[in-house]
């Protein structure tokens, strides 16, 4: 009977430690400790002896890809100021959930990351710390320095929440050895839509005997996707102003035709919704997709990335001269920002530790540690050299090359961002045959966002 | 009764409330307040982060009854449950009944059954997940046919139920085992002098025997099969065509309160949930005192 005995004192113990852990209430550290067993910590060992202050922070971030860059700064900092830094990584998903509920609850981390989908809302509810003062007397940073989409993005009624981090841009992703072995060049920077669409249904066709597809997007790939298309041919899906859309126009239904066209050679549909676009393109079945600079470790780091390419995304011949005329490539750019939360028991260390995240010593060394490109231009020249062997500079390039606008956001955008994907295209990513299918679907999107701005 | 305690009394009451003070708390704290709460912002228009609710009566009411999203999404859960429960109950009652005999082996099939209930159900769901997929899952590469497992809308509902039933005959199981090991064994020898099958003791002794046990089990798991989330949540990409026909209420309150931020409208999803279960509930009652038979 003493293993009976044992098992219940088993069980017992890990029911009092299940309970332990969901009612961890009064503890001061804000750490995500039980969210869905996905995140990893990180602390910083450089001060393991403690700071004289008896002050550490805990930092919140989404991307694992970045950690190890990011912890390697923060280590710097912690050196110096003698501030423990912990990084916590946790999923998109979990993060946003996480947030709001310490917003509520009033234990966010002290440091994290901020994204257009809601900055909006944790700065209009004061629970981002008001950065004016420290900005002002800090000679590292000039906010003149970075992108004015992202610094804008993060200002709420003339005062600053958080400082641009980085930015991104979208690249076309091929595969070498697909090409090679369908005998189809490869794209080049020159390459126009109508080129990828050749190709892509030159590979479909030599490649349906070994489930080969040319091109693979879903409704879901909306920022690395077809949002560029609608602007490549002179449309917005959020107007300057972030009031309305002009999707419903024609030149947005000329984009969206031209995404059409090219899903009628593509991945269908299912395919891409049960597999993803990474898994197949990872899976050497698919030749070409696009995607964002975040997401270039992940293919850096891949089985088979010797034969990975990154083209210039390829632009929009709205007009139909056969070249490349202003505005018409365009490539969304986005950035994230640091931020601190305004209850913060230690907002002198953290805006420390933003400040030298991101003033330009630091935003150099990210681009060189291939975390991500910097939040102001012209510093990203070492981001080019952060993946030996792989040529990264379609991502750098696009910006003397084409346009760049701002991703579209409005105050609630998650509310339009999922109900296009989910109620609009959807029938035309199933039905790329039927061209009539896709101009009714921009008609709803028009009228998804029109009916979502105004509700705001 | 103004008759006063004895100190024994006085001695026991203090035990009792001692003993009872943490599990109200508990209650209280997790259970009512929430509950009162969630009540409270189904009638308000919700600011962000829980500040700045404005009464709006009932708004959100209305605009929940009149979606067709909320029917359809009952309608999905109600499916779910359909095919959960009952499948659940009568393999997990076979299985039962079979396991409980005295034959070499069966704790090792007892814990092979009972495993998927210690398995993490995020992790059970991803699994299924790559096994239902069209192009490179096991199912249709064994079989060698293209089924749209998940993203057929008209199958994707059953095979999300295959996976719920997977994941809760070894619980089921375990409670039925125990209901079995109540029945006095008389009956059964009894019934052996008399010249009763196995399959006559089964229908004529088991099954009424065991009725208290399956309500329970009914019961519980009706309950937990239409408050169902995290299959529909892990399996289905939210591009998947086949999601409007299989998404449940709570899934559905999920994208309202947590990814649209809109908690008074979800709060009022889950409203119209509660009063569905509570109506489930009444007529579970009502069918106990015919259907079970207790000793």
């Amino acid at each position: 009977m003493k293993i009976r005995k044992f098992l219940a004192l088993v069980m017992a113990l890990m029911l009092a430690a299940s309970l332990a852990a969901c009612g961890g209430g009064g503890a001061p550290a804000p750490a995500p400790a039980t969210n869905d067993g996905e995140e990893a910590a990180e602390t910083s060992d450089a001060s393991s002896g403690g700071g004289s202050s008896g002050a550490s922070l805990q930092v919140a971030i989404w991307d694992n890809n970045q950690l190890a860059g990011l912890k390697e700064i923060a280590d710097e900092w912690s050196a110096q100021s003698g501030v423990p830094v912990v990084i916590n990584v946790i999923t998109w998903d979990s993060y946003w959930t996480l947030l709001s509920s310490g917003a509520q609850g009033g234990t966010m981390p002290d440091v994290f990351w901020m994204h257009s989908n809601t900055a909006q809302m944790y700065m209009e509810n004061d629970l981002l710390l008001n950065l004016d003062n420290y900005i002002a007397n800090d000679a590292d940073i000039d906010m003149a320095n970075y992108y004015p989409g992202i610094v804008e993005l993060y200002n709420s009624n003339g005062t600053q929440y958080a400082i641009p981090k980085d930015h991104d841009t979208i690249a076309l992703l091929y595969n070498q050895a697909i090409f090679d072995k369908y005998g189809v060049d490869t794209p080049t920077d020159d390459w126009s839509w109508d080129n990828v669409y050749e190709a892509a249904k030159a590979i479909t066709e030599a490649g349906a005997a070994d489930g080969v597809y040319g091109y693979a997007m879903n409704t879901s790939n909306n920022q690395d996707g077809w949002y560029n298309f609608i602007y490549d041919y002179g449309a917005q899906l959020i107007t300057d102003d972030h009031k309305g859309t002009t999707i419903g126009s024609d030149e947005g239904k000329a984009g969206m035709e031209m995404v059409r066209k090219i899903l009628t050679v593509a991945a269908p549909q299912p395919v891409v919704a049960e597999t993803g676009t990474d898994s197949l393109f990872q899976s050497n079945l698919c030749a070409m997709i696009t995607q964002g600079s975040w997401m270039i470790n992940s293919f850096y780091t891949a089985e088979g990335h010797d034969d990975y390419k990154w083209a210039l995304l390829p632009y929009g011949d709205a007009n139909g001269n056969g070249e490349c005329d202003p505005g018409e490539r365009q490539s969304c750019y986005n950035g994230l920002g640091w931020a601190a939360a305004a209850n913060t028991q230690y907002p002198d260390e953290a805006y420390s530790l933003i400040s030298y995240f991101c003033n330009e010593a630091g935003q150099v060394k990210q681009a060189e540690l291939g975390v991500t490109m910097a939040g102001m231009p012209g510093i990203s020249d070492a981001f080019n050299n952060a993946f030996p062997g792989m040529d990264v500079s379609a991502f750098n390039r696009i910006e003397d090359e084409g346009t760049l606008y701002f991703r579209p956001y409005t105050r609630n955008t998650t509310v339009w961002e999922d109900k296009i994907q989910q109620d609009a295209f959807l029938a035309a990513w199933l039905n790329p045959a039927d061209e009539s299918v896709m101009a009714g679907a921009c008609d709803a999107a028009q009228a998804i966002i029109d009916t979502a701005i105004a509700a705001e | 009764m103004t008759k006063k305690m004895t100190a024994a009394e006085k001695n026991a009451a203090i035990w009792a409330w001692a003993f009872i003070t943490p599990t109200m708390l508990g209650l209280i704290i997790l259970n009512f307040y929430p509950i009162f709460n969630t009540v409270w912002q189904s009638l308000c228009k919700t600011g962000d982060f829980g500040r700045g609710n404005i009464f709006v009566g009932l708004a959100n009411y209305s605009a929940v009854l009149q979606a067709p999203e909320t029917w359809q999404s009952l309608w999905n859960t109600i499916k779910y449950a359909l095919i959960e429960v009952p499948f659940g109950v009568v393999i997990a009652l076979v299985l039962a009944v079979f396991l409980n005999k005295k034959l070499p082996g069966t704790s090792v099939y007892r814990t092979i059954f009972f495993l998927p209930m210690v398995c993490a159900p995020a992790a059970v769901a991803m699994v299924w997940r790559w096994l239902y997929n069209q192009q490179f899952g096991l199912l249709n590469n064994l079989f060698h046919v293209k089924v749209g497992w998940i993203n057929d809308p008209k199958i994707a509902w059953i095979s999300i139920g295959i996976i719920g039933v997977w994941s809760i005959i070894g619980y089921n199981m375990v409670l039925f085992i125990s209901g079995l090991q109540e029945i006095p064994h008389d009956y059964y020898e009894a019934a052996d002098i008399d010249g009763a099958t196995g399959i006559r003791q089964f229908f004529y002794i088991t099954i009424p025997l065991l009725s208290p046990t399956t309500f329970f089990i009914v019961q519980t798991r009706l309950i937990g099969a239409l408050t169902v989330f995290d299959l529909m949540f892990m399996v289905m990409d939210k591009t998947n065509q086949a999601l409007k026909q299989v998404q449940s209420v709570v899934y559905l309150f999920y994208q309202y309160a947590f990814t649209n931020g809109n908690r008074g409208y979800g709060a009022t999803l889950v409203m119209v949930l509660l009063v569905f279960i509570l109506i489930i509930t009444v007529i579970m009652q009502k069918a106990e005192k015919k259907l079970v038979f207790y000793n």
